[in-house]
């Protein structure tokens, strides 16, 4: 193996990092006109904002069970809505089922032992199985939250059949 | 053997049903598969290991008759007498309440691929896993399928086509 031979080429460099008058120039001008037009674009970002909370909103994007990949996570769950251990229920032994196909999603109820506390089962498209303890007390009116909502109807559905 | 063939009508009947029905699409074809997926289960000597290969083995036999049916010389001749899920599930026997009788019909004209991993997942509360072995496929299948079919369900509900 021959001995590599090193040459100082690289301390040269290759380019002048010397700036051009009309560069510099132009770099201000745009600064000039950035500034200019600061508090238009800040309007038009917070106009798009507004825009996707207003789609977000509309879809029901973000919301459990509200759409295609619907993901609960920590942050979605609320002061009546708590993670529990999965009981495999069937659709028989349910008071209310819903199915979801277009969502990706099927939810199965069951009112507990203390009335007014509703045990709800989600299973997803991926195959993700989570329970919720719901208690619909504290379900604040007019939630738009899907989990707390389906508890809601899975009394109602209850109240129906009594009246019945 | 009397014992036995009432143990399977009462424990699988409805179920059967309602997977040949979302097959055939009519009453008496649904019918003669379920009946022909007792006789080949009562006739054979099967290795059951548990109830839910039982359950399984019947599904995907009902499934595989229903499909011979609908690939035979003879019943693509003939002109088979569709009925809707709708009028059809008031002689039937339904653990729960069907809402939506829009998607439903929808999921019985998806393409029989996606069609059954739908209906088995959603109306009959099947995991993946079982699915998959139900079917002879990988979960990753039933999962890429699971979501096809649903956006071609969707696309039917817009749309109006498959």
């Amino acid at each position: 193996m021959g001995i590599q031979e090193v040459t100082r080429g690289g301390a040269v460099p290759e380019y002048s990092n010397a700036r051009k008058p009309d560069q510099t120039e132009g770099f201000q001008e745009r600064l000039r006109q950035n500034m200019k037009y600061r508090g238009q674009g800040r309007e038009d970002i917070a106009g798009t904002e507004a825009q996707a909370e207003k789609v977000k909103e509309k879809s029901g994007m973000g919301r459990i069970g509200a759409g295609p990949g619907i993901r609960v996570n920590s942050t979605a769950l609320t002061d009546a809505l708590q993670t529990v251990e999965v009981k495999h229920m069937s659709y028989e032994e349910s008071d209310n089922v819903r199915i979801a196909v277009t969502e990706g999603y099927t939810l199965k109820g069951k009112i507990q032992a203390q009335e007014a506390q509703v045990y709800v089962e989600a299973k997803y498209e991926d195959g993700r199985l989570e329970a919720y303890q719901v208690d619909t007390k504290r379900v604040p009116e007019g939630t738009e939250h899907a989990i707390e909502r389906f508890a809601l109807e899975t009394i109602g559905e209850l109240k129906k059949e009594e009246e019945k | 053997m009397e014992q036995r063939w009432n143990y399977l009508v009462e424990e699988y009947q409805s179920m059967l049903y309602r997977i040949a029905f979302s097959n055939m699409k009519n009453r008496a074809d649904a019918e003669d598969a379920v009946q022909e997926a007792f006789l080949r289960y009562m006739k054979d000597e099967k290795p059951i290991q548990n109830k839910e290969h039982e359950k399984a083995w019947l599904i995907r036999t009902t499934i595989h008759i229903c499909l011979d049916i609908l690939k035979s010389g003879w019943y693509q001749r003939t002109v088979a007498w569709n009925e809707s899920f709708v009028s059809a599930k008031q002689n039937i026997y339904l653990p729960y309440q069907v809402k939506d009788d829009r998607t439903l019909e929808a999921v019985l004209q998806l393409p029989v691929h996606y069609r059954n991993p739908i209906y088995l997942f959603y109306y009959e509360d099947y995991t993946i896993h079982e699915i998959a072995s139900v079917l002879n496929e990988k979960e990753a299948t039933i999962k890429t399928r699971l979501r096809r079919g649903r956006e071609e369900v969707e696309k039917i509900l817009t749309e109006g086509r498959p």
